[in-house]
């Protein structure tokens, strides 16, 4: 169930030791898909969403800090979303990441 | 037990609903007690409640069994590479074997002062009015839930029915559809009947509800109608799931026009296939206006199955918040000297997205195909999205076959002029918007829906700065 008051808040959407480094994991926030990327010690958080042709970017391969979409090898920087290679230009929306204790907590960008 | 689900109402008894729904008709939404969705034991007692004739429910369960074979659609299959069903819970919804007693209809957009030869109303897939003028009964037109026509006109609807114009296994959606459709309508106007008055059909959605209505259309040889259909939610914001079918027969020489207007509340998930098959020398007038729904895909397909047949398909999209209307269109040319022309256009703002994917199929004995499609998409926001991807796949060697396909945003230099003129900004976009859809309005040839359709979308144009 949809909880709007939660919409600007950060949510818990999983445990540090569920996601491997590298590894990533999908979670559904406020009927947003979002994928949590684990990469060099940090986690991230980016719409599942390619910018270029809506694509699945947790399905794409880790290259360092930046992930490829499966559809066409776009690449996006995880910390900013940064468009980094073609075919995409414009960047994907990134989400604040906070861990506190063993959770990670998520808060959506509403803005973009 | 109610299952958990959206919906916050569930109604105990209906004795109850209904003083409760005179006393408070205004605010309360009412919502349905689903069973506990679709399953076999579901499905087991949904057979046995309903008393159809065999060959009925011998159509079901082979669709359902269909259902349970397929899996729910994912991004690897072309056609759903740009519609994300994965937040979709089917478990959410169900049909309701109660009919929502005392909820208010929502309003009818398309039958605004129009002089209608009949209707019908529909509220999570029970239909709770059908009329028809008497005059048209006595002639053999049958107008009334599907439901009761297949009791009623069973010979005479089974050899329609058992066409399967729509594909039951084309996804699990449409096998589901097929395995559970309820209430829904069925037009079936004899041979040489013309009906002048419109007919209007409006289906509606309770919070949470789930509609499963089916549409059968048969115009006889030489016969002539005009159907208005729209759907629409009783509460804005709830969610509700639309699986449905639409299925126009027009026979040699037969002339319908059939207008589909999609206005659900911006919760509710859409999955419909809709097939049109047009014989020789009939015409087919068919408009498709999208304005609501959270996710909807389409397939709208129109076979040209004998010579000398004709199509025209309209399309008004407008999209807003975050939207996601997906268009999947065929326009098939199996028989020769066929026209087929499809314009759709969408507007969209806020975050919303588009799609439509067309395709003019001309099998090798189509020849002197003319076929056309075009695509027209304004862009109000800088975060909307449209794709839009025309194809032709033609198999004769003596055709006309053309598409076009645009995207843009509203034009600065429009803006300025307008405001030059004394208009302010919102009054000029309103301008912009209104005239890039007089193309369509222009093709649209009953007033009470191209009037409808403008206020609706003027009423949805945001203050832009």
């Amino acid at each position: 169930m949809k909880n709007w008051s939660l919409m600007s808040d950060f949510v818990p959407v999983a445990k540090v030791s569920e996601i491997p480094d590298p590894g990533r994991k999908l979670v559904d926030i406020d009927d947003r898909m979002v994928v949590v990327f684990h990469a060099a010690g940090n986690f991230y958080a980016l719409d599942d969403v390619c910018t270029h042709d809506g694509g699945p970017l947790g399905e794409g391969e880790l290259i360092g800090l930046s992930v490829a979409c499966p559809r066409h090898g776009a690449r996006f920087d995880l910390r900013d979303g940064r468009a980094l290679s073609m075919p995409a230009t414009k960047p994907t929306v990134v989400h604040e990441v906070r861990v506190v204790g063993d959770q990670i907590l998520v808060k959506l960008n509403d803005g973009a | 037990m109610p299952p958990a689900g959206p919906t916050n109402n569930y109604l105990q008894s209906a004795s109850h609903t209904e003083r409760a729904s005179f006393a408070n008709k205004k605010f309360r939404t009412v919502s349905t007690l689903a069973q506990p969705t679709f399953t076999q034991d579901a499905f087991d007692s949904f057979l046995s409640a309903r008393q159809e004739p065999a060959w009925v429910r011998d159509l079901r369960l082979e669709a359902w069994q269909k259902s349970q074979e397929l899996s729910l659609p994912n991004r690897q299959q072309e056609e759903w590479m740009r519609t994300d069903v994965r937040l979709l819970r089917l478990d959410r919804f169900g049909f309701s074997a109660e009919r929502a007693i005392g909820a208010a209809t929502p309003d009818a957009l398309l039958s605004h002062g129009v002089d209608l030869a009949g209707r019908t109303v529909a509220i999570d897939s029970h239909v709770v009015t059908a009329e028809l003028s008497a005059d048209l009964a006595r002639q053999g037109v049958i107008f009334e839930s599907l439901d009761t026509a297949v009791q009623r006109h069973g010979d005479l609807l089974r050899p329609y029915l058992s066409r399967r114009v729509v594909n039951f296994a084309a996804d699990k959606f449409a096998a589901l559809h097929a395995a559970w459709w309820s209430g829904g309508t069925v037009l079936y106007v004899p041979r040489g009947v013309a009906i002048q008055r419109p007919l209007h059909m409006l289906s509606a959605l309770s919070a949470g509800g789930t509609d499963l209505g089916h549409t059968l259309v048969v115009l006889e040889a030489g016969s002539e109608a005009t159907l208005l259909a729209e759907s629409a939610s009783i509460a804005r914001d709830a969610a509700g799931l639309h699986l449905g079918a639409v299925e126009l027969i027009v026979q040699p020489g037969a002339r319908l026009r059939y207008v589909n207007l999609q206005n659900w509340s911006s919760g509710v998930w859409h999955f419909a296939h809709q097939r049109g098959v047009v014989d020789r020398d009939a015409r087919l007038q068919w408009t498709i206006a999208a304005l609501g729904a959270r996710l909807a895909k389409v397939n709208q397909h129109v076979a040209l199955v004998g010579a000398g047949a004709d199509t025209e398909v309209n399309g008004v999209m407008f999209t807003e918040g975050r939207q996601h209307l997906s268009y999947h269109t065929l326009q098939h040319h199996q028989a020769p000297h066929c026209r087929s022309d499809l314009l759709y256009k969408s507007a969209l703002q806020d975050e919303s997205r588009t799609v439509w994917r067309g395709m003019i199929k001309v099998d090798r004995d189509a020849q002197k195909t003319d076929g056309y499609q075009r695509n027209d998409n304004l862009l109000l926001s800088d975060h909307a999205r449209s794709d839009s991807i025309p194809g032709l796949e033609i198999e004769a060697d003596d055709v006309r076959c053309t598409h076009g396909s645009t995207a843009g945003r509203v034009d600065d230099e429009q803006v300025f002029y307008c405001r030059t003129r004394g208009l302010t900004r919102k009054e000029a976009i309103r301008t912009i918007v209104a005239g890039f859809f007089q193309q369509i309005f222009d093709r649209i040839t009953i007033e009470s829906v191209r009037e409808a359709l403008g206020q609706a979308i003027g009423r949805r144009i945001r203050e832009y700065e």
